[in-house]
């Protein structure tokens, strides 16, 4: 056995100096608002906006001639908003951004320790750092609550096992908490994780049960799931009961809307290398090794079937597996996140290949490696501006607001087109609404629902289901009181020039003009029976940041009790000798 | 054991990865990408997957790869084979995309076919639907389409006088003494209505003119009532009228409502609003050589020369007809964009098709061309 | 509405203590004008509070019983009923009548500001008399209405304002061009501009000579039946019909005259229409 001595990489990188190495990473990159121009980044700050102002209502009118924010998880919307307060709406969502990275390595340095020992669990944990599927979801998707969530629930899991092996009321205190704070995050992460990550944990607690490498039998441990897994159950449905009650009531039956991840990447090399050759990067090297290591231990398989299973899933339509298994659910979904939860499920098998590469090739591995993870991060980062499909911010919204906001036009409803997700960016700084939105699970005007398209703004992207959406909301304008419309790509003109729209301003030498229609009466609130009553405005401003304040009391008062389990091999079944005691 | 996991992950997911290319790909919607089959023929061994590889190629805008499965009888050049497809002048084609397409044989032998294509393109004015016949002829073991040479329009050069006639519109500021800037609305009158059923709803429809000597900016609403005095539906002409009229201009205008039959309506009202705005006298579009034939389809169409009298280029002609009966009631509106450019001084044709109920009882008809250009918008 | 509130309640109190006034008194003028400074006179000795409500104003203030109050002519710039309230033991009222100004404006409406010629009472006009202040003058006044067309006067008329109202209606005249309408009230005036535009066209004339290049067709110059010549831009529709079948133009006037280039290379016969007014017809061979 090799000593500290003779291998300077024979210790587990201390968790601080691997949370101070994604604050070092991450932190620049965020203070620079990288993310502000992501896909989802207005989005947010939008959601979080009306939590800012209307923190007991969650009735927004201004997407959508109104829809309820209960349709989607409140916790990193309500975080941003408590902070804004401080620092400003961008910068807050920033430093949520920054707390759900943080928070990530801590998270998967602890679910590895499930399955290795802490020197590995430690590499992964840094490795997290560098996954080109984290930089791919933060700084070009915007996908905060997928973080945040995947983040916490990562760390709830470690609770799971230690309360189903070892009976921990703490752990199921504290498991529960974060769970239920993960669900709050993000209901979509939950639902998964609960097969993608709950589902090894689950196995290879049976696993260790029935081996007696830890004190639990099999039946108790099933049985503690399935408390665990009830409790979640009452919980979440408590927490987020207003989503539930809004999901009965108008259950998402719009046309399925197109999306890049469902491609077939052996068919777009674009969508491939966007998909899978960024938010993998160097882990594509890894690969091999990740199942033949995987495969070689029977404690390790349930995390090879969990990323295994993942993998192919975040490939979307290049194989019909999800499509068989989803159904319908399929068509809703975007498969990105699948990726970025297989990456994370690979951590603990690369953090074993990590040492194992140090333990023979030391400095040579550790520069190889470092420079595997700064590239991976690298080439995500490059790809920001190098993909065609990027996000493209040109759009100056300020004349936007201020034109809205002067002279009475916020009695009247406005669209955008060509805005992207600078959509999201208008609506926050006015007070004037929108019958569109960035946000399609919300949707409930026919115009809007009964065609395969997104975003009005993004209409043309969706061919003639986009155009003809489009052109069913403007044939509804006097409806809607829908009187304004901002154009940002000339493509839309002609069809409002035969519509009876008037170029009436142009704002930034022309690059965005104003169009108006004459006859449209000012807008009226449309009738909706989506309006949450008051009570469950209550529960909604209370319980998800509630479960949150609980989480973080109990991680800071509340000591756990033993961390890791014993007789965990580290390596595959054939080499005994790295078995830790 | 531990490979034979990592084989069969591997093999099954190399054969979901097989099974995924013949599912149908799901990235339809997104402009640029192909529909229907995921897999292009290699080699077009029938005339069929000839045309299905070229037609699949342009949706790509695979532009080299299409124009290898042409041939050219007439010197067709690939820009010319291009622009054919995407069209130029801020045409409308040339802001459309290639949605989908299906082919149909209609003659075939050894060597030689004839196919008929439905051609679906997304466009900024809404979808637009083509039917273009295709002559196939095999070379070796392939078939490839034959495309005739390109006739591109070209404008010689010329000067054209023009008198410029149009109104400006001067608001006063809003400090002005109550009652100084009082400008009256145009003067518009709805001269026709009618209201039927017809396959996709009820329509309303008729005709509406500027009885002012100023132009107006006009828009039609009707709402249909039915007995008790409740409304049942409102709807707008939107797109089926021209919404500029000059003075004494007469224009057609139809009201669609969609999935909703007369026979509950007690009554309509319509309301024709008109505001003042700033318009041009220009261009003048004439339409020549109207006629109502029938087509190789079947249909009743009314075919068309547009001919632009101006100096400038018209970049996206819209034709408005509507159609009388004997007794000089209009029976129906139908409209069309041409998806070509109208150049200065040239001419472009059209085609409207018409309800195959009503094709034997229209007597009449009257064209009105609204139009969009990039200078003028 | 806060304002009603506070005059009532000022109204309210001075009520409640009227039953036991008597130890001062306020003495109303019987006429006062808006703007004008006034005084009232009270009498008793001692400190009082005085109330005063009435259009767009409501105020207090502490005076001495014996001595005037003076207000203000800005107090006092609105036309209406004002109630002043002196308060000490018990309080008084007085109520007195603010009336508008002399004239310092005039404003004028006319309708409409387009009118074809040859209409019967087709042009209306509206007086309202008002101060300084913007008060409606009710008093009767004589507004002089006068409307001409290129210097030349054709319509002049007095006219009594009636509760601060003058009106007339008139026909529009039979050339097309502006009207420029006045209302005058001693040395103050409005101007408005109405607009005669020529009536429907009449006798609508075409000829059509064959060009290498089609048809070309024009009007002769474009006059209503008074003889004015149609605004430019009125759209005149020119149909050839053909062995080809129909050719339409949609041309509009310039400089009085439609011109239009129709291609029907066979015989044709084309004809003239604009909005509901048809011209005539004529006939050309064919093209040699």
């Amino acid at each position: 056995m090799t000593t500290a001595a003779e291998n300077p990489y024979s210790r587990p990188i201390p968790l601080l100096a691997i949370v101070l190495v994604a604050l070092a990473v991450h932190g620049p990159l965020l203070l620079m608002e990288l993310p502000s121009s992501s896909f989802d980044a207005n989005f947010h700050m939008f959601f979080a906006s009306h939590y800012a102002h209307h923190w007991f209502n969650p009735w927004n009118e201004k997407w959508f001639a109104g829809f309820s924010q209960t349709t989607y998880p409140p916790l990193t919307h309500q975080w941003i908003a408590l902070i804004s307060n401080l620092v400003g709406l961008k910068m807050a969502y920033m430093l949520v951004q920054l707390i759900a990275i943080l928070l990530l390595p801590v998270g998967v340095y602890r679910f590895a320790k499930i399955w290795v020992d802490d020197r590995a669990a430690s590499y992964a944990a840094l490795g997290v750092v560098f996954l080109g599927s984290l930089t791919f979801l933060v700084y070009q998707a915007g996908q905060l609550a997928t973080v945040a969530s995947a983040a916490l629930y990562l760390n709830a899991l470690p609770y799971l096992y230690q309360w189903m092996t070892e009976s921990s009321g703490r752990s199921l205190v504290k498991g529960l908490a974060v769970t239920l704070s993960a669900a709050a995050a993000h209901h979509v992460t939950l639902i998964f994780g609960v097969v993608f990550f709950a589902g090894p944990v689950l196995w290879t607690a049976i696993l260790d049960a029935r081996d007696e490498r830890v004190a639990a039998s099999t039946s108790g441990v099933l049985l503690r799931a399935a408390v665990f897994g009830l409790l979640s159950i009452v919980g979440v449905a408590i927490v987020l009961l207003p989503y539930w009650l809004a999901l009965i009531q108008h259950p998402i039956h719009q046309i399925p809307i197109p999306h890049d991840s469902r491609a077939n990447f052996l068919l777009n090399s674009i969508t491939a290398i966007n998909y899978f050759v960024i938010p993998y990067g160097a882990l594509i090297i890894a690969l091999p090794f990740i199942l033949v290591r995987g495969a070689s231990c029977p404690r390790w398989r349930p995390l090879l079937y969990g990323f295994w299973l993942a993998l192919i899933f975040g490939l979307g339509g290049t194989t019909p597996l999800p499509r068989w298994l989803l159904g319908r659910a399929y068509e809703v979904l975007t498969f990105e996140r699948f990726t970025f939860w297989a990456t994370l499920l690979a951590m603990p098998l690369v953090g074993i290949l990590a040492i194992d590469l140090l333990d023979r090739f030391r400095a040579k591995a550790a520069v190889g490696l470092a420079l595997a993870a700064v590239a991976t991060i690298g080439g995500a980062l490059f790809w920001l501006n190098a993909n065609p499909f990027r996000p493209t911010a040109t759009a100056k919204v300020e004349p936007v607001d201020a034109f809205l906001n002067r002279d009475g036009h916020d009695a009247y409803r406005y669209i955008t087109l060509g805005f992207a997700s600078e959509l999201a960016k208008v609506s926050t700084y006015t007070d004037a609404g929108s019958v569109d939105g960035d946000y399609n699970s919300a949707r409930l005007l026919p115009e809007m629902t009964n065609y395969g398209s997104a975003q009005l703004t993004n209409a043309k992207f969706y061919g003639t289901a986009g155009m003809s959406a489009l052109r069913a909301m403007l044939e509804h304008a006097n409806r809607y009181g829908l009187k304004f419309i901002f154009v940002h790509d000339p493509y839309y003109e002609p069809l409002l020039t035969f519509a009876g729209w008037r170029k009436i301003e142009t704002f930034n030498n022309g690059d965005v003009t104003a169009w108006a229609k004459d006859d449209v009466p000012p807008a009226h609130r449309i009738a909706s029976d989506a309006i949450p009553p008051a009570w469950q405005g209550l529960m909604w401003g209370i319980l998800p940041i509630g479960v949150s304040f609980v989480a973080i009391f109990l991680s800071l008062f509340m000591r756990d009790t033993r961390r890791v389990p014993v007789g965990i091999p580290l390596r595959s079944e054939t080499r005994e000798h790295h078995i830790v005691a | 054991m531990k490979y034979a996991i990592a084989i069969i992950l591997v093999a099954v997911t190399a054969g979901l990865m097989v099974v995924g290319l013949f599912v149908t790909a799901q990235a339809g919607g997104t402009i640029g990408i192909a529909k229907g089959s995921a897999l292009h023929t290699a080699k077009a061994s029938t005339p069929d997957q000839a045309l299905n590889n070229l037609l699949a190629d342009v949706q790509r805008r695979n532009w080299d790869r299409a124009f290898a499965n042409v041939v050219s009888t007439g010197g067709i050049t690939e820009p010319a084979f291009i622009q054919d497809w995407i069209g130029s002048n801020g045409s409308v084609r040339s802001f459309s995309s290639l949605e989908g397409f299906e082919v149909r044989p209609l003659h075939e032998t050894n060597d030689e076919a004839q196919m008929r294509v439905h051609l679906h393109f997304s466009s900024p004015v809404g979808p637009i639907e083509d039917v273009r016949d295709f002559h196939l002829v095999r070379e070796g073991d392939l078939w490839k389409a034959v495309w005739p040479k390109v006739e591109i329009p070209s404008v010689p050069a010329q000067v054209i006088p023009v008198t410029y006639l149009r109104w400006d519109l001067v608001t006063g500021s809003a400090g002005d003494e109550w009652g100084a800037k009082n400008v009256d609305s145009p003067h518009v009158r709805i001269i026709s209505m009618n209201a039927v059923d017809s396959a996709q709803g009820s329509v309303v429809m008729g005709e509406v003119t500027n009885e002012d000597t100023v132009p107006a900016f006009v828009t039609v609403n009707a709402t249909l009532v039915d007995g008790a005095g409740n409304a049942i539906d409102e709807e707008s002409s939107f797109d089926k009228i021209a919404h500029v009229l000059l003075p004494k201009q007469v224009t057609p205008y139809r009201i669609d409502f969609p999935n909703l039959s007369l026979k509950n309506v007690k009554n309509v009202h319509m309301d024709v609003k008109a505001t003042l705005v700033p318009a041009s006298a220009d261009p003048v579009i004439g339409v020549m050589n109207q006629k109502i034939e029938t087509d190789s389809q079947g249909k009743s169409v009314l075919h068309g020369d547009l001919l632009n009298q101006s100096g400038e280029t018209v970049n996206i002609p819209h034709v408005i007809v509507s159609f009388y009966d004997n007794s000089g009631k209009v029976v129906w509106v139908s409209d069309g964009y041409v998806d070509r450019a109208l150049l200065p001084q040239s001419t472009e044709a059209f085609a409207v098709e018409i309800p195959k109920s009503l094709a034997p009882s229209i007597h009449n008809f009257h064209v009105v061309v609204n139009q969009y250009s990039l200078n003028n918008s | 509405m806060a304002r009603l509130l506070q005059f009532f309640s000022i109204l309210s109190l001075g009520a409640l203590f009227c039953g036991v006034c008597g130890a001062q008194d306020l003495h109303a003028p019987s006429n006062v004008t808006a703007g004008e400074d006034v005084a009232l006179p009270t009498s008793g000795s001692g400190k009082a509070t005085f109330y005063l409500a009435g259009p767009g104003i409501s105020q207090k203030n502490d005076v001495t019983l014996g001595e005037e109050i003076r207000l203000s002519g800005q107090d006092l710039r609105y036309a209406g009923d004002y109630t002043a309230i002196l308060c000490s033991d018990t309080c008084h009222t007085a109520t007195f009548y603010v009336t508008a100004a002399k004239p310092a404006s005039v404003i004028f409406l006319v309708h409409p500001s387009r009118v074809p010629v040859g209409q019967n009472d087709a042009v209306s006009g509206v007086a309202f008399p008002f101060d300084q202040y913007r008060n409606l003058i009710t008093v009767p006044e004589n507004v002089n209405f006068q409307l001409s067309a290129k210097d030349a006067s054709l319509w002049p008329r007095s006219i009594r304002t009636q509760n601060g109202v003058a009106w007339f209606r008139a026909n529009s005249g039979k050339s097309a061009g502006p009207v420029q309408a006045v209302a005058s009230l001693d040395d103050l005036s409005a101007k408005r501009a109405v607009q005669q535009v020529a009536s429907d066209p009449c006798n609508l004339r075409i000829t059509g000579q064959r060009t290498p290049n089609g048809i070309l067709v024009q009007t002769e110059p474009v006059h209503d039946c008074a003889g004015n010549v149609v605004p430019d831009g009125t759209i005149v529709t020119f149909t050839a019909t053909g062995p080809n079948g129909k050719g339409t133009v949609d041309a509009p006037v310039k400089q009085g005259i439609a011109r239009a280039k129709i291609e029907s290379p066979g015989t044709s016969v084309i004809s003239v229409a604009s909005g509901v007014v048809m011209g005539n017809e004529i006939r050309l061979g064919a093209q040699p």
